[in-house]
């Protein structure tokens, strides 16, 4: 049986702009696993003289999407692997990947239905996509709430996804935060993740939520420390750092 | 080498999940769900919790409680070295297919 952890040839079959600097990547896997939605995919470049980069990139696509995967990926200027995804790659160019990987930031439709809460920054936002395309594609009633941090309306990713999945009746909520510039009559937050919000965010759920935070590592430092001041069990916030923002 | 927290760049910090591929290549299972004790301070979590450190030539994983080094880890094209002082022990499933029952939230 095929394990997770060879590596396998991927074509990238489609590329969908998101953002301005974010691009969604569709890759036909030939040895295709089921993942579980907030598991990841590490890529491999190799050079013509065997200098090797590798990166690890969240899966944005729901595992109920059979032989394919989408990886949602952010242009970093002066990235290895993120610019050849963006400015070299195109529909039928192959690739070495490996996954999926990860088995902790997870989250799966028949997990107990405790109340999920998912806060994401910038590309953070990625696995915790995949969650919420696992829960409606599932079917699941679990009352969710999404926190996204984003610097400009601009920088949203999926929002019209988003907006889509938000009205659909199944129970979820989406909270954005403009923390640089907002556009005319914008009724969200504006301003950076703080005790606050997330007082707001949980309290319709009390101490019951489980929690999953992805961005960049001050963000998830902070918004994890307040949710612990604000007595949820560390047992119930998973974590997923990204390390510098912009990095 | 200096084993003290007092010289963690908080901005650099990932979680173990960041390096979940190496850990399953050395482990030959999927590690990241999988409890662990801190040497140091007795705290016992899933691996995934662990601060990673992956901005030198090999990774090191601290405790998140304590922040004392659990994993230490480092690749040569020969050999992978492992340094698992810091941690009283690692529980690895024996099936790779079979979920673990820690591995469902809340169960």
């Amino acid at each position: 049986m095929r394990q997770p952890l060879d590596w396998q040839i991927a074509t990238l079959k489609d590329v969908k702009p998101e953002t301005a600097k974010v691009k969604s990547f569709t890759f036909t896997l030939p040895n295709w696993i089921q993942h579980r939605a907030g598991q990841h995919y590490d890529l491999r470049l190799t050079a013509e003289d065997g200098y090797q980069a590798q990166r690890s990139y969240s899966i944005a696509s729901e595992p109920e999407q059979e032989g394919e995967i989408d990886l949602t990926v952010e242009r970093i200027e002066d990235g290895e692997v993120s610019t050849y995804l963006h400015d070299v790659l195109v529909p039928g160019d192959r690739l070495e990947m490996r996954g999926p990987i990860g088995g902790y930031f997870v989250w799966e439709a028949t997990f107990i239905p405790e109340p999920l809460v998912l806060i994401g920054g910038g590309s953070g936002v990625v696995p915790l996509m995949s969650m919420i395309r696992h829960r409606a594609v599932a079917g699941s009633q679990v009352p969710t709430r999404l926190l996204y941090s984003v610097r400009t309306f601009e920088d949203i990713i999926y929002f019209n996804e988003l907006e889509k999945l938000r009205a659909d009746g199944s129970g979820l909520e989406v909270f954005y935060t403009l923390t640089r510039s907002q556009p005319p009559n914008w009724n969200g937050y504006n301003r950076r993740i703080d005790d606050q919000m997330l007082k707001e965010l949980i309290k319709p759920f009390d101490k019951s939520a489980q929690v999953f935070i992805c961005g960049p590592t001050l963000l998830v430092e902070a918004a994890a420390n307040s949710l612990v001041k604000l007595g949820l069990p560390v047992a119930q916030i998973r974590t997923e750092r990204f390390g510098p923002t912009g990095a | 080498m200096n084993e003290t927290s007092t010289d963690i760049n908080h901005e650099l910090t990932l979680d173990a999940n960041a390096t979940a591929g190496l850990l399953h290549e050395i482990f030959g299972v999927e590690m990241t769900a999988a409890p662990t004790e801190c040497a140091n301070c007795g705290n016992e979590a899933e691996v995934g919790t662990l601060l990673a450190f992956t901005h030198g030539p090999g990774f090191v994983l601290r405790c998140s409680a304590c922040e004392h080094i659990v994993l230490r880890v480092v690749e040569t094209p020969e050999a992978i070295y492992l340094d698992a002082r810091g941690a009283v022990y690692l529980r690895l499933a024996r099936s790779r297919n079979k979920p673990l029952e820690n591995d469902a939230l809340g169960g």
